[in-house]
Formats: structure tokens, sequence, C-alpha cells
């Protein structure tokens, strides 16, 4: 079969909130350009907002919040360990984007008067923007993605980077993959690349054993990370986990940003409620996994108390958008949020900055610390970023990329390909082999194995015999890598994807073993190293492919805030605990 | 009675190097399809799939769960014209 060939002055690697806006913001630059769109499935209904989102959970929007709260808040919620420049950059640009959306018809709930109807969520400020009618989300920015002309590549998922390197400088080339219908190899040269790949969602295995009951999109099995770290870009904070509360078993969002501003609260067995914010912070989950583990357990969302009319509302948003399954697997038990508590547990671990702080190493460009490639999104090193940091920091990123391009010294698209051609027949044998192997391991198992080991020794509270004892089963289970057979181009896309889940399992470990502290409340939760140790971890922990081929670790200072937080701040999303009442 | 020969040093080295055999096991999917109101010739819902699991059977035309991947995320299900399909939760999490 023929490689599929495409040549781009910019390629976005996949199509979900950050790669539409990025597209768009290049292809509005370039009108004669060609922007190029890789999606791996469809992006009419792909990304982490494939079926639309019921709220932006960080809107920044004059009168309720300002940029200065904002930065704050995030730099506690993350104990500290941020880069405040990128989240500043967020924040300034995400109240513009919000107005684009608006402009576009995406719908936010507004008040009588016409106003943002904004509600609080987090710890200390207001930045939840309910989107009750958000299911349309994806569809308006695929029809923008349309109106610009972006040329879209359906169906074809990023497998590695091309890199080029003379005189000592590397500098991106193009995107190497395969089309996962035809199991075509592509080749897509590119001046400047901006990954928009999403979480590594496929990296634990959830308690139901099913392999995509998983909380983010499982078409997000982490192909950013990956593609990132063999052509050696950094990677940080991937020590930092992405651990959710979700609805024992669906595990969904149940959905605490949704119910919490109508009345909606999490308890434990006793009916008492027991964290002061139901806000996604590695603190807060530390204080539900210990009350799920204690004789208070479980704990449960509970709904029950509200007013008829307002379980009504509840039920429009949570079974129309976001996950709207929910609704069915609530009613195929029998239960209901007005008779019956929705019993939580927590997810298995992934790697996601949009909600924690793990990805790609980027700076307030987007700019990754290899020349000419960038990264949005999920997999983007902003902390707590969520939705509406991806559709912001993707118009940032393409914003830099134009720059990047309009620079003499780039990488030409379209040229002097057969001087990369050693490494494309590399990797065009690499991810078609399983084709040949026509009794070998299934994928479908290999990614069992690979996820349920992650489970065994990855899932928090981690120690370091578990850590390494876990990397001696990763190299083994690397070694049956080059042992899978595919019978046709979608066990093809599945086999590659072992590779993508298995470089996040052993970044997760290294990363978890070098920081000898606890940080991030369950995140990185250490029973070796239990305490919090500013005076020697008050640094970014960076990963990257090293010229040996092994991975490197380094450390970098937290650049000075631009927004001062006072020490007693720092320590705020640790103080999340209600105590019991003494009787009790 | 005398003792067995133990064979197991010679097995497991063969163990280590000997090809593969499969089986094929069913499978209960969520994705439901009513072939009466699937209209031939359509592929939406497998153009909408996030996961690449649904395909076109080419033997009744009509859209069928191929792979054992669904999210449970009911795109197949809303962007069906002709309400062909129902999504169940899946088994495992019932």
């Amino acid at each position: 079969m023929d490689d599929t060939i495409i040549s781009a002055d910019i390629v976005v690697v996949g199509g979900g909130s950050a790669g539409c806006t990025a597209a768009i913001r290049a292809q509005e630059a370039l009108p004669k350009g060609r922007v190029v769109l890789l999606e791996k499935a469809n992006i009419k209904r792909s990304g982490a907002i494939a079926i639309g989102m019921d709220g932006l959970n960080n809107a920044i929007i004059p009168g309720h919040a300002t940029p200065e709260q904002y930065v704050r808040e995030i730099t506690m919620a993350n104990d500290g360990i941020v880069n405040q420049r990128a989240i500043w950059e967020y924040a300034v640009n995400s109240w513009p984007m919000l107005q684009q959306l608006d402009a576009w018809g995406v719908k936010f709930q507004k008040t009588a008067s016409g106003d943002f109807d904004v509600k609080q969520v987090h710890h200390n400020g207001r930045y939840v923007l309910p989107m009750p009618e958000g299911y349309d989300l994806k569809k308006i920015l695929t029809r923008q993605i349309r109106r610009a002309g972006v040329q879209v590549v359906n169906r074809i998922m990023g497998t590695r980077l091309l890199v080029e390197e003379s005189g000592g400088q590397r500098r991106i080339a193009g995107v190497l993959g395969l089309d996962v219908r035809s199991g075509a190899f592509a080749i897509i040269r590119a001046k400047a690349v901006i990954l928009a790949c999403g979480a590594s969602g496929r990296l634990g295995l959830p308690a139901s054993g099913y392999l995509f009951g998983t909380y983010e999109n499982p078409a997000n099995a982490g192909d950013g990370y990956s593609l990132a770290y063999h052509a050696g870009a950094e990677l940080t904070g991937i020590e930092c986990f992405q651990i959710n509360p979700l609805i024992k078993d669906y595990n969904g969002p149940a959905c605490a940003y949704v119910t919490g501003p109508l009345g909606g609260h999490t308890v434990n067995a006793l009916g008492h409620r027991f964290i002061k914010s139901d806000y996604w912070s590695g603190q807060m989950m530390l204080e539900f996994y210990k009350e799920l583990h204690s004789q208070r357990g479980p704990v449960y969302l509970k709904l029950d108390h509200l007013a008829g009319e307002t379980i009504t509302e509840i039920e429009r948003v949570l079974h129309r958008t976001e996950r709207p399954s929910r609704g069915r697997f609530h009613a195929g038990r029998g239960h209901s949020y007005a008779n019956d508590l929705v019993e939580m547990h927590i997810s298995e671990i992934g790697l996601c900055s949009g909600h924690s702080g793990s990805g790609v190493w980027i700076n307030e460009r987007a700019e990754t610390t290899l020349a000419g490639l960038y990264a949005a999104g999920d997999m983007a090193s902003v902390p707590h970023n969520y939705l509406l940091g991806a559709l912001t920091y993707g118009k940032i990123a393409a914003g830099h990329a134009l720059d990047y391009i309009a620079s003499k010294d780039v990488a030409g698209a379209g040229a002097e390909t057969a001087s990369f051609s050693e490494a494309i027949d590399a990797e065009r044998a690499r991810v078609l082999a399983p084709l040949a192997r026509t009794d070998g391991i299934p994928p479908h198992q290999l990614e069992y194995k690979i996820r349920r080991l992650v489970n065994d020794y990855l899932q928090p509270p981690k120690t370091a015999t578990r850590y390494e004892r876990g990397l001696l089963h990763f190299a083994r289970t690397a070694e049956e890598l080059g042992q899978l057979g595919a019978s046709n181009p979608h066990e093809l896309m599945r086999a590659a994807e072992c590779g993508f889940i298995l470089d996040c399992a052993v970044m997760a470990a290294k990363s978890s073993l070098y920081r000898t502290e606890s940080r991030w409340g369950l995140y990185h939760y250490r029973l070796d190293y239990p305490e919090r140790d500013d005076a020697r971890w008050f640094v970014h922990v960076n990963l990257h492919r090293g010229k040996d081929g092994t991975m490197q670790f380094l450390e970098r200072p937290v650049a000075p805030y631009v927004v001062p937080v006072s020490d007693s701040e720092l320590h705020s999303y640790s103080q999340l605990r209600i105590a019991e009442p003494a009787n009790t | 009675m005398p003792d067995l020969p133990n064979r197991e040093p010679a097995k497991a080295a063969q163990a280590k190097i000997v090809g593969n055999a499969q089986a094929v096991r069913r499978f209960d999917v969520p994705v439901v399809v009513d072939a009466a109101k699937c209209v031939s010739g359509c592929h939406i819902c497998v153009e909408s799939c996030p996961v690449d699991c649904l395909a076109i059977d080419l033997a009744t035309s009509k859209a069928t769960m191929k792979h054992d991947d669904c999210w449970y995320c009911l795109a197949c299900e809303i962007d069906c014209p002709n309400d062909a399909i129902t999504v169940k939760i899946p088994v495992l999490l019932r």
C-alpha cells in the first residue's frame, strides 16, 4: 500500500478543543497557507468534549473574578509548583476566547439581566459558568473549522514526530502516522507542529475491568505525551497524577460542578459533609480517599434533599451533555437522584494537566523545548487548565507557531524528505509490523495487562518498593510489544496505542520515584516520604529522552511569581477537611 | 509406579519460543442497531464514533458494533437520523 503524503505549513495533531482553535487561528492568518488538522477520530465527535460540556470550570469574567485571583487560586491548588506566567497568559486571554465562543453561538447560562451566571465551586473564587445546553459545542467548533477552510484529515493518528538535526540544532520537521481505516502509513511534512492530543486517559484500568470505561475519552491514550517524549521534548510534573472522584462503576463525573451550585454535595456513609470544597484538587482527593477507606466510607453525592424542580434541572443538564448515558446507568439500577444517594469512588490514574499538572513542558507561548513544536490542551503543562484553557491555549500556540514559520530558520515542508528516509522507513516498519504477525498477541490483551500492572503498582499511595517492582514488570511487558499482532488497521491503531500507554506508565513511575516527598494530596502521596518538603522539592521535575535513548531527569526552578502568594495561602488547599462531630 | 520423567525444563524452554494459539470468544456489546431502521448507504454513526468501534457490515449494508471499544458516549445514537441505534451501558458496568 502506498504511503499517504501530506505537506503543510502548520500541522495540528488532534482535533479536540485545543486543536480546533489552533487550526482556526492559524488558517485565518494564512488564507493561502496550508494548515492541516490531523484527527484519529472525526472532528465532529472527538476529543475530551466529544459530546459537549456542561460548563466552564475556570471562567475569569470581569466583575466576577480577576486574573490575579485566578492565578493565585491555581497556584494554591497546585501547591505552588507552577509557571505563573503560563497561567497568567491563560487568565488574560480566556475572557476574549469566552466572548468568541459566545459569538459563535455556544450557549452559556446567563442571568435575567443578560450577565454570565457565574457560580462558586473552587475553594476561594468564583469561576464556574454553567452551559446547560453545551451539547453542541463540538459541532459549533467543527462549523468554524469548515468556515476557516482548514484541511481536515480524519482517522489519521500520529505515531512519531519527524525531527531535523543539523549542526547540533534540532527542530521539528513533521509527523509520521497511521491511517486507522486503510492501514496506510502517513508522512506529514510541516514547518511547525502543534500537539493537541489530549490526556493520557487510558493509563490505569477502571475497577470494572472494562478497558474503555474511562473518565477521559479513551481515544486519548497519551499519544501526545509519547510523541513529545520520543522527539526529545521535555515533560513535567508527570508524578502529579490525575485521579477523579467518579460515579462508582459508571466511572464518569457525578458532577459536583453542576450539582454543587444547586445544593448537591459529597457526604460520607453517616450522611455528613467531610470536605469544604468539591473542586477537584489532589488535596480534596486525599480526603476523599481517606474517607472511602475509613469506617465512614463509602462516599456519596447527595441530591435527595433537593426540591423536585431542582432535581429535574440537574437531570436536564447531566443526562444531555458531557456524559449523557449517566441517566440510563442510574435508571438501569432503578436509582434516582430524588430517592437515592449516588455512590462514588476514586478513579484509576491518568495524566492530564487539564485537571492536575502533568504534561508536556510549555511556556507562556505554548512552546515546547523543541524548536517548532508547540503543545496545548490537556497534554500541555498549564495546570488545572480545563476546557477553556484548551480553547485559549490552542489559539496562543497557533499565534506563536505563525511567528515561528515566518522566521527564516525553519525546516522546509515538502523538500528534502529523502534526508529523513531512514527515520521514515524505521517508523513505517515499526508501526506496520503487527500486521505481519498473524498469530501475534491481540492488542486488547496486552493493553489489559499493562493497565492492570499500572493499577497494581502505580495507584497511590506510592512507595519506592512498589514502583520499582512496577518498572521491572513494565520492562518485561515492553518486550511483548514486539509480539503484538493485528488483523486489521483498527487493531494496528490499538497496537500503537499500547506503546503510548506503556511510555506513560514508565514516565509516571520514574517521575514518582524521583520526587522523594509528598505533594498534591493523593496525586503524589508517598508513604515512604509522607511530608511535603518545600526546602528540597519546591522545583519542577522534568524529564526527556536523552541522546542515548534513556530517560533523563532535570529540575527546573519555579520562576518568580507574577502574582504574590503568601505562605499561608500556599497551604490553604491542605485545609479542606471538615472535622466529624465529637459524638460520632 | 515409576516416577514420571520431569519434562518441565524442556517444556518451559519450549513455551518461551513456541508460536501463539488463539480462540474466538463472544462479547455482549453496548451498541444495538435496529436493522429495519438502519438506512443502507448511510454511515453517519460510523463517522461519529470517537473510538471507531462501528462499521458497516458488508453482507447486510447495516451498521454494527465491530470492536469491543465503546465509551457509551451516545454519539452514534444522537447522530443517527433514523433513531436506529440504542446504546446500553456495557454489561461490566451495568
